[in-house]
């Protein structure tokens, strides 16, 4: 046998050919992937990658294609949809296809990816565009909450231009309240009202509960500890700015007040006093059975048990509106309050919107094409359904929620005033993946201090990595 | 057998060729052999290009990338071993084997007791259609995506509205942490992935016992050996070299272990139920350190070849060959 093999082709020569081509191989695929190919690969394609599944990425791209077709004859827009549990799994997956090499023109990032990829570098800075059409986007500005402009804003730059949002509010079934003798919370509630009617609901019976939760950095028990005056990483402002701000916002100035250029998430605080106090709180819900054990990211699951009206009070935001009423929930069976106060007010919002791929060839037309994006008129082609909160004031209207509900609608624009947005740095994914096992940690434990105590560790060793 | 007894099995007596009788090649003969030589390349050439492609060059590649930090974006940079050093102090890696092998070592165990206890039932029935359904029933879920079954059991677990939890407080019993406690999130990881995984164990062990020779269980029977001894005694051993294969089949599946903790707890509570494979994707796909997570699928290679190694050199003592 071995002397049949023993030819030109022999087996030693073979296995020297295989490790170079091997080696060869494995060195070209390590080098191949540190380049990415730069943007859209036919002319006149604008590629963009939306979080969601491609049906609804196909009919984006189909309803917005007449207006690109506007912009220039020869432009097309090509939607991929990435699905995703959350904006952390978006995140991954649009990452893994950028080192695949194919970044799009234009990506949809929320405020958990906006810092990651600024810093990075994946994203343009938008300034020198906003500058240029400050007088044509000025009506946007006056439309949109400074708020939301600066959460898309890193080291004194404007990466996004934002189109929607959702603040964490308190949704309320209104059948079980009214079940357990209680009326409607008033806009300036309270965490003991709220425990009160937590308890109430929890005595009135029946296969419910009187509050969920999900676990994950939006709406999670760190709503709780924004209401308690803390967060998971120190809050500053990157300096700068005031190209916008005094330009954009020049009508409103007290609104801008304090404004900067961008949030600055700084040493990390996830074992502060109010933290482990925050922690503490809905472990003790937990405990004295006013709320289940919580859910791990999504929230589909959460929705579907409210929209069955088994849970008494839980936070949404405005994409809750049409979710809720696509679950069959009917307007007037649920409604919404701010979130309640604790030693302060303060409460949380992400945002959403529009930003350009550094390495986009064709950036002067995906600019155009977010522009167009951010109109009034594209948000319902977007979002149809109130599947979220518009960035634009005059589109949060009574009309808008007539279908779905609910009647409270206002809060959702309202509390963004003294809001802040969640604490997403551009280690994001890391604090995200802490986050997660430090909670279900101590949800399972019982012991807040410990489990933050061990988060507080995993963000410094991740801020000092990144 | 002794060596100084020559018989005609010994080796000494196999009739060797003498030198001087050696007969010189037939014209062409070298030709032939090349000829054939090259026509055994090309036949194996597909699988070895398979191989090659899909499984030599990614494990060169991520051994190599385990050498960089790399975090996709930028340019890779060479840092020798330090990824290979970090992950030796890395308090959370470590934990992720520990759970690895604590989960790995109580699939295969499952799965090996109850795929042989269906097969060995299986195997007792008479008729054969209904040997065939049963085969058909255990192997089922195996064909099931693995996905799609984690998605399903994480409802019927689920401990506020989930299916095993109606029945058990319908019967009085306390509700389960299924998903939620350490203990409950093992056990309900390890229970469904055996579920899935056991059809491949099973029918592997019904092969083994049809095909077993039906003289030796017939002596068996002469000798008196009850149902159990015959299995025990008889059954086990002569099936073992099918019980070694499905061993290390098992455990190389479940060192890599990701889908169902991944999507059922996502590596919760806490970190209960993170797997290598899982703190090895948040590496990679999540803080960007394709690097690192490298250096962590090479770590965990060598852990599956050094158990694979140490299973093969038990069954030197263990395993029984016709």
């Amino acid at each position: 046998m071995t002397n049949r093999i023993n030819t030109p082709l022999d087996r030693r020569t073979l296995f020297k050919i295989g490790g170079a081509g091997l080696a060869a191989a494995g060195l070209t695929s390590l080098t191949g992937c540190s380049t990415f190919a730069a943007g859209s690969g036919s002319t006149g394609t604008i590629k963009m990658l939306y979080f969601g599944q491609q049906s609804a990425a196909t009919a984006l791209q189909n309803a917005l294609q007449p207006q690109i077709a506007k912009l220039d004859k020869t432009a097309k827009l090509e939607v991929t949809g990435i699905n995703g549990t959350d904006w952390n799994d978006f995140l991954a997956k649009v990452l893994t296809q950028v080192a695949s090499g194919s970044a799009p023109d234009i990506v949809s990032v929320a405020t958990e990816g906006l810092q990651l990829m600024a810093s990075k570098e994946l994203l343009t800075p938008l300034d020198s565009y906003v500058t240029k059409d400050m007088s044509s986007l000025q009506s946007y500005f006056d439309d949109t909450h400074p708020a939301l402009i600066e959460s898309m804003m890193y080291q004194g730059h404007l990466y996004e231009l934002p189109d929607s949002f959702n603040a964490g509010s308190m949704f309320y079934s209104t059948s079980l309240l009214q079940k357990a003798g209680l009326a409607e919370p008033s806009a300036n509630w309270t965490m003991d009202e709220f425990h009160t009617n937590a308890t109430k609901i929890a005595r009135s019976g029946g296969d419910t509960n009187a509050f969920d939760w999900v676990v994950r950095l939006w709406g999670s028990w760190t709503s709780f500890l924004y209401a308690n005056g803390g967060n998971l990483l120190e809050e500053g402002k990157y300096s700068g700015g005031d190209w916008l701000w005094n330009k954009a916002y020049a009508n409103n100035g007290t609104a801008t007040a304090g404004r900067q250029g961008g949030w600055k998430w700084g040493t990390p605080t996830a074992n502060s006093a109010e933290a482990i106090e925050a922690l503490e709180y809905v472990i003790d819900l937990q405990r004295s059975g006013l709320s289940p054990s919580p859910d791990v990211g999504g929230g589909s699951t959460l929705q579907g048990l409210f929209a069955s009206d088994r849970i008494g009070m839980t936070i949404g935001g405005g994409f809750w509106a049409g979710g809720l009423h696509n679950a069959g929930m009917k307007d007037g069976s649920f409604n919404v309050q701010k979130f309640p106060t604790w030693k302060t007010n303060k409460s949380l919002f992400g945002a959403g919107g529009y930003g350009i791929f550094d390495s986009s060839k064709k950036k002067d037309l995906a600019w155009e094409v977010v522009k167009m994006m951010v109109q009034p008129s594209s948000f319902d082609l977007i979002f149809p359904g109130n599947v979220t909160t518009s960035g634009r004031k005059s589109l949060n209207t009574a009309e808008r929620y007539k279908t779905t509900g609910p009647a409270n609608w206002s809060v959702f624009y309202d509390q963004l005033d003294g809001s802040v947005p969640i604490s997403a740095p551009p280690y994001y994914n890391a604090l995200a993946t802490s986050l997660n096992q430090r909670t279900t940690q101590a949800i399972s434990s019982g012991n807040a201090k410990a489990a933050l105590d061990g988060m507080q560790a995993d963000l410094e060793k991740a801020a000092a990595a990144s | 057998m002794s060596s100084s007894t020559d018989t005609l099995e010994s080796p000494s007596a196999i009739p060797r060729p003498h030198p001087e009788r050696r007969v010189a090649p037939r014209p062409g003969a070298r030709r032939t052999a090349r000829r054939e030589g090259i026509f055994g390349f090309l036949m194996i050439s597909p699988a070895v290009l398979f191989v090659t492609v899909f499984t030599l060059v990614p494990i060169l590649a991520s051994l190599v990338l385990s050498l960089f930090s790399w975090d996709v974006i930028t340019a890779p940079k060479f840092v020798g071993l330090n990824n290979y050093q970090r992950l030796a102090a890395d308090g959370t890696v470590l934990h992720s084997f520990g759970v690895t092998l604590i989960l790995a070592l109580g699939i295969v165990i499952l799965q090996l007791v109850c795929g042989l206890g269906l097969a060995v039932l299986v195997n007792q029935r008479r008729k054969p259609w209904s040997k065939a359904f049963f085969r058909t029933t255990f192997y089922l879920p195996l064909l099931a995506s693995t996905a799609a079954v984690s998605i399903f059991m994480g409802y019927m677990f689920d401990a506020k509205f989930g299916v095993i939890n109606y029945y058990l407080t319908s019967l009085g019993l306390p509700a389960i942490p299924w998903l939620t406690s350490t203990w409950g999130s093992m056990l309900t990881i390890v229970l469904i992935t055996v579920w899935q995984q056991v059809g491949f164990t099973f029918v592997m062990f019904v092969a083994a016992l049809t095909s077993m020779p039906s003289d030796v269980l017939e002596a068996a029977a002469i000798d008196g050996a009850g149902p159990l001894r015959t299995l025990v005694r008889v059954k086990i051993p002569l099936i073992s070299p099918t019980i070694l294969f499905a061993t290390v089949v098992a455990m190389i599946n479940a060192m890599q272990l990701f889908d169902q903790p991944f999507i059922m707890t996502k590596g919760g509570p806490g970190t209960a139920t993170t797997t290598a494979t899982i703190v090895m994707y948040q590496a990679g796909f999540q803080n960007l350190q394709f690097g690192y997570g490298s250096a962590i699928a090479m770590v965990l290679l060598l852990i599956i070849l050094a158990i694979t190694g140490l299973i093969f050199i038990a069954s030197r003592k263990l395993v029984f060959y016709q």
